[in-house]
């Protein structure tokens, strides 16, 4: 199915220059989706489980997991990534239960992890991870 | 054509192919024919246009002095310690020589490949190459042996000893006077050096006894007694052999290693015959590849077309011998003899029909194992090996007889059918079972450890494994603990997340006393997670850490009181032995298997103390008790004598003495009894210790000694590290235990939170034997689960407690150990103990009366693997002398 015209010029080509293009796309990106939540809304039923501030709470809260990153291609790669997701859930490729199940934050369901980590050592996280480290 | 009077022993196969016919007696290359007139071949008609593929050596250059002829360095002496992985080719006698693992098959697709090459045939087979499983089993030497072995050297070498025969046939060598005529010398070349197969090494018992004979004309130096085998295996030449082990006695009755020997009638069984001084051998003859053709048909003549679900296939010297040596055709028409098949236990499987009566089994059993329980029945065809009676094979090391087996007749039963030796991944590791730390191979699948075989190491276990060792590997599927778990207020477990589980315990561990806080470390830890388990519990404050089989009152200041100080290969050297509270076949079976192979060699005496007890050698049972102890050392008891006047005794004291209320005093007795003696001298230590579980060593060098008696019914915060023969009930019904370890045993019940760790074929750690050999396990497969290395929960366990260690790798760990106990880094040497007896000050105690318990009840099953495991328990259910 095709992809609604406002995520067609989204599509990112894997070459940008700097840290600020990157920057450039990654809040196209933001914008895109974030405009794309009352059609997923719709499509999946979220009316009573969840309220559009919160989906867009999710997809900052996963984009800001990778804030620290400063290498353009992986940024841009993520970008990909993040693009290829939202054109599957906008595709009605998911089913309801993976949207609520990856993305609506409540109880038992996904949970922000990223703060947990912040003051542990290397070890102790890898060793959280898996024993080969 | 001239044919000689056909020799009866030589059976010829009509040429079937080009291929045979080369390998015939007739083919012009073989010397001393000549060749009658053939139709299909590429040589060139022109005699002389033939030679330029040949260059023979310029007449003008001299031959090269013998002392720049490298390679005759068998009298090299090392200057380095010997490497007991290597092999060492000895004479026989105490120090039998050794051979690798008959898997170890290696010069044998050589001879094959290179004897393709000089086929004329119209057109080119296809042959197969075979490709031989490289087993890891010899290090380097493997592949040294591996190089082109001399006799396809000489063929295509280009200063051959054979000038190129043309096509015609001359006057001179039709008649018979030219044949008296002596050939001229050939030109002295430099033949390469050679090493000894395998990468063995030669031990010159007395240098100025040496020989020198000639292997395929290769001049090697070898000891006075050895025979033809070890001589060719000295020079680099592979012999095949089924019934000669180099570690058991010549029966000589297989054939196959038949060679030609200069100036004697027929060929000669290399195995047995004794290498006389300036004697030639040629292996590569077709006198004797005829023979080895002969031999190879014979055995195949009954033996059955198994091979497809037969154990041994990939991996049997039958099927690599008869692919080197063999013809490719036989000529048997008739029905082959079956033989019934022997039930020997639950842990050998036998197919008898598929024995070539080599008996190999039969002289492990008498020699090695010292039960006489396998014998050979009936003569001829109808030869079966069996027992006889309907016995089972209950000795420790019946298991051994599944490698020593050339072809599927003896197989493991656990291991049948569940895979073929080319998809196994070999690991090399130690055995953790018991304090003797064998050499170990351990083959997996993917996830799952397959089976478990012996390595080589000379000072160590030679070329066995016990039973236990060897077939212990199911428990490591059943019984995992894969998942940390909390245990509930309803007393269930509940699998956690790491995170839950190490912030509960650092919680609670903040809420007690430091002297309350116990950590016990198991029989399987090695040595870092003992280190770091005793770091932690300092710095938490508290001084009680442990190992298991060590009581209160143990101390570790002096290394000599908890070592086998002899070596165990030192152990060959002893005239005498006396075992005080130790009954080495349950407790260590290759301790046992030395003290059995002395006493065989040396017709050594053995003296016992300690409850009656089963013992495979001739064994003088002379007390139970303390009080014969004292008998002893005050001179009074009739085997005085005999100590007197043993040149080297050795002095067996079992570690299982360390636990009981008298121990020093019965400690300060045998040291009087050794000082009595002459056991301890600068050149002979007789005194000796044998501990009971491997990691007892490591932890009496790291100083996890118990301090106090009580310290486990004061706890309120248990830490158990592997330990599960810790007596649970002394634990108080309100202390906190945590439970690290890979099996649900005894001590999980009364755990309160559970943290997986990995098993000894999953972690890579240092382990000290009993005579303080370091040792490393190589991990083998991959941790089960959620668990983590025992090290690493600890540290994790410190940084969430607020005490974060310093090291965060194993080299880290290891670095601290390198402070503590420096020779546990050293693998793979030997650290004997520095001081003596003498520094020990007196005892004042006096000795108890009960008598000396035994320790091991249950050989089968000893920790925790074990217990978990299915083969053991049907090995305690029906091997087990009632």
């Amino acid at each position: 199915m095709a992809a609604p015209f406002t995520l067609r010029k989204i599509g990112v080509p894997p070459n940008s220059a700097n840290l600020t293009e990157a920057r450039r796309r990654v809040f196209d990106f933001f914008r895109a989706a974030c405009r794309s939540i009352p059609t997923i809304m719709d499509i999946y039923n979220l009316q009573d489980i969840v309220a559009p501030s919160q989906l867009r709470y999710a997809i900052s809260a996963q984009i800001r997991n990778n804030a620290h990153i400063t290498d353009p291609k992986v940024i841009d790669l993520l970008i990909f990534k993040g693009m290829e997701e939202l054109t599957d859930i906008v595709d009605h490729a998911k089913q309801r239960h993976h949207i609520i199940g990856q993305y609506v934050v409540g109880e038992g369901l996904v949970q922000n992890t990223g703060n947990k980590d912040q003051g542990k050592t290397d070890f102790l996280k890898n060793f959280y991870t898996s024993n080969y480290f | 054509m001239v044919m000689e009077k056909p020799q009866p022993w030589l059976m010829r196969l009509p040429p079937s192919t080009a291929h045979e016919w080369r390998r015939s007696i007739d083919h012009p290359q073989n010397p001393q024919h000549i060749q009658p007139p053939r139709t299909n071949q590429r040589v060139q008609k022109d005699p002389e246009a033939c030679l330029h593929k040949r260059r023979l050596p310029d007449p003008n250059t001299a031959p090269p002095e013998p002392d720049k002829i490298k390679g005759r360095e068998t009298e090299k002496r090392r200057t380095v310690t010997p490497n007991p992985q290597r092999r060492v080719l000895t004479t026989r006698g105490t120090t039998a020589p050794s051979e690798g693992t008959r898997r170890c098959t290696t010069g044998y697709s050589g001879v094959h490949n290179k004897i393709e090459k000089y086929t004329h045939t119209k057109k080119k087979k296809k042959k197969k190459k075979k490709t031989i499983q490289i087993h890891n089993a010899m290090g380097l030497g493997f592949l040294a042996s591996r190089t082109i072995r001399p006799a396809s050297r000489l063929l295509q070498s280009h200063n051959s000893n054979f000038f190129l025969r043309t096509i015609v046939s001359k006057p001179e060598l039709q008649s018979p006077e030219s044949a008296a005529v002596s050939e001229p010398e050939p030109p002295t070349q430099i033949l390469p050096p050679r090493n000894p197969v395998g990468g063995a090494r030669v031990h010159f018992s007395n240098p100025e006894d040496a020989i020198e004979v000639f292997v395929d004309g290769y001049a090697v130096k070898v000891p006075k007694g050895f025979t033809v085998l070890q001589a060719c295996e000295v020079a680099g030449v592979d012999i095949p052999r089924f019934c000669y082990h180099s570690r058991l006695s010549i029966a000589g009755n297989c054939r196959m290693c038949l060679v030609e020997v200069e100036k004697s009638p027929k060929p000669v069984a290399s195995c047995a015959m004794p290498a006389l001084p300036g004697m030639k051998i040629k292996t590569d003859t077709p006198i004797a590849k005829k023979a080895r053709e002969g031999v190879m048909e014979f055995l195949l003549m009954n033996h059955p077309l198994d091979c497809p679900i037969c154990d041994q296939g990939g991996e049997c010297d039958l099927q690599d011998q008869s692919m080197a040596f063999g013809s490719d055709r036989g000529r048997f028409t008739e029905m082959k003899r079956s033989v019934v098949d022997k039930n020997l236990g639950p842990l050998v499987k036998t197919v008898m029909t598929r024995c070539i009566q080599c008996t190999r089994c039969v002289r492990f059993a008498s020699e090695v194992a010292g039960v006489q329980d396998l014998g050979i029945l009936g003569r001829g065809s109808g030869e079966e090996i069996g027992t006889y009676v309907e016995k089972l094979m209950t000795s420790e090391l019946s298991g051994n007889v599944i490698d020593i087996c050339p072809v599927g007749a003896l197989t493991s039963k656990p291991f049948a059918f569940k895979a073929r030796n080319w998809e196994l991944k070999a690991t090399e590791t130690i055995d953790v079972s018991d304090a003797v730390g064998s050499n170990i191979r351990v083959d997996s699948r993917g996830p799952e450890v397959m089976r478990i075989i012996p390595r080589l190491n000379e000072d160590i276990n030679e070329e066995w494994i016990s039973d236990k060792t060897r077939f212990c590997y199911d428990g490591l599927k059943r019984q995992r603990l894969s998942d940390p778990m909390i245990r509930d207020s309803d007393g269930r477990f509940k699998a956690v997340s790491w995170r839950d589980a190490l912030a509960v315990v650092g919680d609670i561990i903040h809420q007690v006393k430091p002297d309350e806080i116990v950590g016990v470390a198991g029989q399987l830890s090695d040595a870092e997670s003992m280190m770091v388990l005793k770091d932690f519990v300092n710095r938490m404050g508290s001084d009680n850490v442990w190992c298991e089989g060590t009581a209160a009152g143990v101390d570790a200041d002096l290394r000599y009181s908890y070592l086998m100080n002899t070596s165990i290969s030192g152990l060959e050297n002893a005239d005498l032995f006396l075992l005080i509270g130790t009954q080495p076949r349950v407790e260590a079976a290759m301790v046992n298997a030395r003290i059995c192979k002395t006493v065989r060699a040396s017709n050594a005496k053995v003296g016992y103390v300690g409850p009656p007890a089963e013992f495979n050698y001739d064994c003088k049972h002379l007390g139970t008790g303390p009080d014969t102890l004292k008998e002893i050392a005050e001179g009074r008891h009739p085997f005085c004598a005999a100590l007197k006047n043993a040149k080297n005794p050795a002095i067996i004291v079992g570690a299982g003495l360390f636990n009981r209320t008298d121990k020093n005093a019965i400690l300060s007795s045998v040291e009087s009894i050794a000082q009595a003696n002459n056991v301890v001298r600068p050149d002979w230590n007789g005194l000796n210790f044998l501990l009971q579980y491997a990691a007892q060593a490591a932890a009496l060098d790291l100083g996890l000694i118990q301090q106090s008696a009580k310290a486990l019914e004061s706890a309120k915060f248990v830490y158990l590290m592997g330990a599960d023969d810790v007596d649970v009930d002394k634990i108080p019904k309100d202390a906190f235990v945590v439970y690290q370890g890979h099996h649900g045993d005894k001590a999980v019940y009364r755990a309160n939170v559970i943290l997986p760790a990995s098993a000894f074929t999953e972690k890579e750690g240092t382990y000290e034997n009993t005579e303080g050999f370091t040792q490393q396990t190589v991990p083998a497969v991959p941790t089960v689960g959620d668990a983590r290395d025992d090290w690493k929960i600890v540290r994790a366990l410190s940084e969430v407690s607020g005490v974060k260690l310093p090291y965060n790798s194993i080299e880290g760990v290891r670095s601290r150990i390198k402070s503590v106990a420096p020779n546990l880094v050293h693998t793979d040497e030997r650290e004997p103990a520095a001081f003596g007896p003498s520094l020990k000050p007196e005892c004042k105690e006096t000795m108890g009366t009960t008598p000396f318990q035994a320790v091991v009840e249950n050989f089968y099953m000893t920790n925790s693997i074990t217990r978990a495991s299915k083969i053991m328990a049907q090995c305690s259910a029906v091997l087990l002398k009632k």
